[in-house]
């Protein structure tokens, strides 16, 4: 992968009133990278997207996206940049192919230009027979998918999405992460990608920086993030009918003792010995005379990872209880 | 890099968008129709002497009525935000939105204007000076109802807003009553309402005559409320278009 920096940021920060949305936010995104911005909701991803795309005025801090200030190179940086914001926000009244074309006009193509490159794209985006369709009257995940066809009408080198998958189902989101990794892999478009989904991050960013309460916390590879906080991998079991009150006391478990809501048990256990409370949770539910009927594993939740990483940056701070 | 192609694609779309809504059919049409039908029933013999006023106040309505939706619409659909994230000057945009509405308050006009000649025999004596009238018209109005509409965010308070000028404006700058026959002490006002200017424009392209001494003075102050608008605008998005 190419490694120049192409965006920059040092020291950013902004606040609200008195409530501080960035901290003194420092990071680097590299060329032809999808660069993870990790955080819950609140965290200030949508400010530092604003910022960046020269929506919002910072405080203090620099911000060079190719080398130019967007504050002082507004017209100039804004033509290298596509915006997909966090509500879809086409023209409902104009149809697919319209908007498209539209947005080619804003952005200076020519006739001849748009009109091929608004049929590429629909055609990317699966939405060839939509083109007619008021954006209006899409579903919210079409939406979504045009909204990003959009903001690659004028071959954009950086392409910033807010929470591209947030509200979509399952097999949209699924799709629309295919998307992206191909418009990142087959036209080299760096993506500045925003999630509060950790699994999200993991599938999809070359590189991941968390941030939270406007802070930049840890930063690195998908994988190096995910080893810093899956010390702990959560399992939700269902049985098929009651089981013994200490039928989870298994070997390697660590966590509290369970209570099932709804007749679903939430347990935690170490990552490492995930394998062995599987085995021993079999032979419990053969001898009591149980089914396993649905059984999910996961890793912590990101709530939980923050908190770790927040602990592991902030040493003296009181224990959890 | 060419902006002013990207300022005559707003336009473009604005129109095509917006033409139609009804607000604009209200204000811009109907209003300004209805009044002069009830002119011209209660005395057909002087609704030409009150009708530069009414082609005035026409375009009034129309282009402002047009600028504030083509602001609060988007503003309230979200899709105001293209025009900032994309690679476009404040100013297009300001000209852009400002040209759609200044061409739909002249074809509502124009409109008017041909009806009171087709069907009421009205002439114009210096066409040129009544055109110049309606073009500087169009635009400072256009501009006034843009910077009202980014003051704001829904339509219907763009719309009590400007009448909370608007009307006043009417009474003030001679369109119901000749500017000679107002108060004395309602003339200095009427000096400082753009619309008294427009009024009296087109007045002298109707009649070749006016209240003014010379068509240069309602010329220069139309001009000097543009440049005033147009300063006024540019100032307002600055502040206002990234709230
Ligand atoms: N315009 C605003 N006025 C006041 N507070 C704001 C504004 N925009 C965002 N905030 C606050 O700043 C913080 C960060 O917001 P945001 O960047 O939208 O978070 P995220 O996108 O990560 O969910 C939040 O606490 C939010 O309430
Ligand atoms: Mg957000």
């Amino acid at each position: 992968m190419a490694s120049a920096n192409i965006i920059h940021v040092t020291g950013l920060s902004k606040s609200f009133g008195s409530l501080k949305a960035l901290d003194n936010v420092s990071f680097v995104v590299r060329q032809g990278e999808i660069f993870g911005y990790l955080g819950p909701n609140g965290a200030g991803k949508t400010t530092t997207i604003k910022i960046l795309c020269g929506l919002l005025p910072r405080q203090s801090g620099e911000v060079s996206i190719g080398g130019l200030d967007i504050a002082e190179e507004p017209v100039r940086v804004k033509q290298r940049l596509g915006v997909v914001p966090d509500e879809s926000n086409l023209y409902p009244e104009l149809t697919c192919l319209r908007n498209l074309d539209y947005l080619g006009e804003l952005y200076g193509l020519s006739r001849a230009a748009r009109r091929a490159r608004a049929t590429e794209l629909l055609g990317i985006f699966d939405l060839t027979d939509k083109k007619a369709t008021p954006f209006g009257a899409l579903s919210r995940g079409l939406k979504r998918r045009l909204t990003i066809a959009a903001a690659l009408v004028h071959a954009p080198e950086i392409l910033f999405l807010d929470e591209p998958t947030t509200g979509l189902d399952v097999p949209s989101a699924k799709a629309l992460r295919a998307l992206i990794q191909r418009i990142n892999q087959q036209d080299g478009v760096t993506v500045f990608l925003t999630t509060h989904n950790l699994f999200e991050a993991e599938a999809l960013c070359h590189y991941v920086q968390i941030i939270h309460k406007g802070q930049a916390l840890a930063a690195g590879t998908a994988q190096e993030i995910r080893q810093r906080v899956t010390g702990r991998k959560t399992l939700e079991v269902t049985f098929d009918g009651p089981v013994p009150g200490d039928w989870w006391q298994v070997p390697g478990y660590r966590g509290r003792p369970p209570a099932p809501v709804n007749g679903r048990w939430h347990l935690e256990t170490a990552g490492q010995e995930l394998h062995q409370v599987l085995a021993f949770l079999l032979v419990r539910a053969e001898a009591a005379g149980v089914k396993i009927i649905d059984l999910e594993a996961g890793g912590a939740n990101l709530e939980e990872a923050f908190l770790a990483i927040l602990q592991e940056q902030r040493p003296g701070k009181e224990e959890n209880p | 890099m060419k902006q002013w192609r990207r300022a005559l694609a707003i336009s473009r779309k604005d129109i095509v968008s917006y033409y139609g809504k009804p607000p604009l059919i209200t204000w811009g049409l109907m209003f300004p129709g209805v009044l002069l039908l009830s002119i011209y029933l209660k005395d057909p013999g002087t609704y030409l002497q009150v009708s530069p006023g009414i082609v005035a106040m026409t375009l009034l309505f129309a282009s402002t009525s047009m600028s504030a939706i083509v602001i609060t619409f988007e503003k309230r659909a979200g899709t105001f935000q293209r025009l900032l994230l994309a690679p476009l000057h404040l100013d297009t945009i300001i000209l852009g939105k400002t040209l759609s509405a200044a061409a739909y308050g002249l074809a509502t006009t124009l409109i008017l204007v041909l009806a009171l000649a087709i069907l009421l025999g009205l002439r114009l004596t210096v066409p040129g000076l009544f055109a110049i009238g309606l073009l500087l018209g169009a635009v400072l109005f256009a501009l006034m109802g843009l910077i009202a509409s980014m003051v704001v965010k829904e339509v219907f308070e763009a719309m009590t807003l400007m009448n909370f000028f608007r009307f006043p404006l009417l009474f003030i700058s001679g369109v119901f009553m000749p500017w000679a026959k107002l108060p004395a002490w309602l003339k200095p006002l009427a000096w400082l309402s753009p619309l008294t200017h427009i009024v009296e424009l087109l007045e002298y392209g109707l009649t070749g005559r006016s209240h003014f001494p010379s068509p240069w003075l309602p010329l220069g102050a139309s001009l000097a409320f543009l440049v005033l608008a147009a300063g006024a605008a540019h100032v307002t998005f600055q502040r206002r278009a990234y709230l």
